[in-house]
């Protein structure tokens, strides 16, 4: 009897290990189409990316494998590469921060406009991201030039007496860039907004608190993480981006992105480029990092 | 003479071209507990968020104390609110919730450690100073909103609402702890709600509230022994309608056949409404004595747990009578239906 017993229990206690292995196994069999994807299409690439740039450069030839830290040395000591990467984070932080908070200030004007000015808005600001990024920096071109319209507009309005050209100036780069990734801004803020409840704010009031202290005490604190996560993705967009700043800003403008597409196509220097393109990676990703940890540690609130 | 604690005059709130709130005059004195009952759209919400300072009047005046209120913003208004939804603020834990209108106020901080123990005394929420709202229940999320208004201690608290997000049973128990809050600390309290016996168990007056209008003031027993108008009569309790034709010969359905009813002498003829609670019909022997009195035929029977209604036919009309208990009449068959003449409201 007992042996029977103690028999079936061993069975049973194998079925329910193989159940058990079964389960783990389950996510990452549900994973699986996912991952091949990321890691075919991102991690592969990346790899790659990476082996390169330790890569020696010999006699203008694409690939001579081998390993070396020149390219690294040479990122960070050339000060045409260092102003370069200076200039780009000073200007995509700049861009990132004016798109920001133009975005803030457009979100909560569609959370806190009635409906019916909503749908209007929203096609507003979807509208760039029906052209492509190209067809738009044609469309600079019409605006910031001398001849251009901005130019014809302020003559026109009486605030200045002769025509001037903004094109080809980090002025009109900056613009550009704020331009290209708003849209990504503020639908990410617009999402957050549309979280709260604007009760919220009637009951600030109804304490006694002010509009200015009801937007310290109640609408930053909850939108913050917003804020943050518009804030990042601006930035990893702008620092990496080519063709804007290129095509709008002055010859004088490098940026990371012009770099790169110079070593690459320019001077045939494949590792140069990909060490180029490491720093950036690794530096998005230190970013994302950063502001990641500056997000509210108390999450309880969002259960 | 001391000024009421609130007083509306003549109000009006327009939305586009719908008059959301039309000509209210109200008046509240220092501790009194006022309901605006009314169906949706009869304004009684508008009317609050005006107080509150959540809406802009398109005219009259609004006084707290004696004082005109209506021209300044929400956050200058001796004014608290809990909300249907309470409005807790996420992000901050119970205490720091309860101390926002305090540090607002500029309290100083031991007075203010004090009040907000007080506070979450009075609700019973004390040791859950530092949960934050969403680990809170439903009940709990109201009663921290109500800890927080009573806090600050205004000159009138404001509910639009509080109790209809929540479940049945929570909403009597809770309903029965603002009623003893309220007893206890005497506040001045506008509140809102739609739901007639809310209104009826915790007001010291009720206001009922029709397309913008309020259509009585009067305590709770007032209201429903003597409303002033036909919508007052049907909106609070069940009543059962009986269209009648009064005419020189004495009173008809309209098929035309006469009843024995007493209407009093001075009803003018024509088209009337005539009124009767379920409640306060007899049946059956019952019936026997009373002065209005018909033979009706017995539709259906329906069992609602503490009665059973009688659904009747008495030629054009249709009756509805609750019993206590089941008499032994089944569907079809005859019975006779009798009610006082105090009983009986005629509306035209």
């Amino acid at each position: 009897m007992t042996a029977v017993a103690s028999e079936s229990e061993a069975t049973f206690a194998a079925q329910r290990q193989a159940e058990l292995r079964r389960r783990a196994l389950a996510p990452w069999i549900l994973m699986l189409p996912a991952l091949l994807i990321v890691v075919i299409f991102f991690g592969l690439p990346m790899l790659l990316m990476a082996r390169m740039s330790f890569n020696l450069h010999i006699d203008q030839r694409l690939y001579v494998p081998g390993f070396t830290f020149e390219h690294y040395v040479n990122l960070f000591s050339n000060p045409l590469f260092t102003n370069a990467i200076w200039t780009t984070v000073q200007l995509s932080v700049l861009a990132s921060l004016a798109t920001v908070f133009i975005g803030y200030v457009f979100a909560m004007l569609v959370w806190l406009k009635p409906p019916r000015w909503r749908l209007l808005m929203i096609g507003l600001a979807l509208c760039p991201l029906l052209i492509s990024e190209i067809a738009i920096i044609f469309g600079w071109w019409m605006f910031f030039p001398k001849n251009g319209l901005l130019s014809f507009a302020l003559l026109s309005s009486g605030l200045i007496s002769d025509k001037i050209s903004l094109m080809y100036t980090e002025f009109a780069a900056f613009i550009g860039l704020i331009y290209v990734t708003l849209p990504f801004c503020f639908f990410i803020l617009l999402s957050i907004f549309d979280g709260l409840d604007k009760r919220l704010l009637e009951a600030s009031a109804d304490l006694g608190a002010s509009p200015v202290t009801t937007f310290r005490e109640v609408l930053l604190p909850l939108t913050w993480t917003g804020i943050l996560v518009a804030f990042s993705q601006s930035f990893i967009w702008t620092i990496g981006t080519y063709a804007t700043p290129s095509a709008l800003g002055p010859d004088t403008l490098w940026t990371m992105g012009f770099l790169i597409q110079e070593q690459m196509l320019g001077k045939h220097n494949w590792p140069m480029a990909s060490a180029f393109a490491a720093v950036l990676v690794i530096g998005v990703a230190c970013v994302m990092a950063i502001t990641r940890s500056m997000q509210s540690k108390r999450t309880a609130f969002h259960a | 003479m001391v000024a009421p604690a609130l007083e509306l005059r003549n109000v009006v709130r327009r939305f586009g071209s719908v008059v959301a709130v039309n000509d209210v005059s109200l008046s509240v004195a220092r501790g009194e507990f006022l309901t605006l009952l009314g169906p949706s759209g009869s304004g009684k919400t508008s009317t609050l968020r005006l107080i509150g300072g959540f809406e802009d009047l398109n005219s009259g005046a609004i006084l707290i104390d004696g004082q005109r209120i209506d021209h300044l913003p929400a956050y200058q208004r001796d004014t608290a609110t809990i909300f249907q939804s309470g409005a807790l603020f996420p992000h901050k834990t119970v205490a720091e919730n309860v101390a926002y209108g305090l540090r607002m106020r500029k309290v100083a901080p031991p007075d203010m450690e004090r009040r907000i123990a007080e506070a979450l005394d009075v609700v019973r929420l004390r040791g859950f100073e530092q949960r934050y709202p969403a680990q809170l229940s439903g009940g709990q999320k109201q009663r921290v909103a109500l800890a927080r208004s009573l806090a600050v201690r205004p000159a009138i608290l404001l509910f639009d609402e509080p109790l209809s997000a929540l479940d049945l049973s929570l909403r009597l128990q809770l309903r029965a702890e603002i009623k003893r809050l309220h007893d206890e600390l005497r506040f001045t309290a506008i509140y809102v709600t739609h739901d007639q016996g809310e209104a009826m168990a915790m007001s010291s007056r009720v206001a009922v509230m029709n397309s913008g209008r309020i259509e009585q003031v009067d305590a709770p027993e007032k209201i429903f022994h003597a409303p002033a108008s036909e919508f007052v009569y049907t909106f609070i309790g069940e009543s059962c309608c009986l269209p009648v034709e009064v005419g020189p010969s004495g009173v008809a359905d309209k098929s035309g056949a006469l009843l024995p009813l007493h209407l009093g002498q001075s009803q003018p003829t024509g088209k009337s409404r005539l009124y009767v609670r379920p409640s306060r019909f007899r049946l059956a022997a019952e019936a026997a004595a009373l002065p209005n009195r018909l033979r009706a035929r017995v539709h259906f029977i329906e069992f609602l747990g503490d009665v059973y209604r009688y659904h009747l036919k008495a030629g054009a009309l249709e009756l509805a009578a609750d019993h206590p208990g089941a008499i032994g009449v089944k569907a079809g068959e005859e019975i006779d239906v009798g009610w006082r003449n105090e009983d009986m409201s005629v509306f035209r």
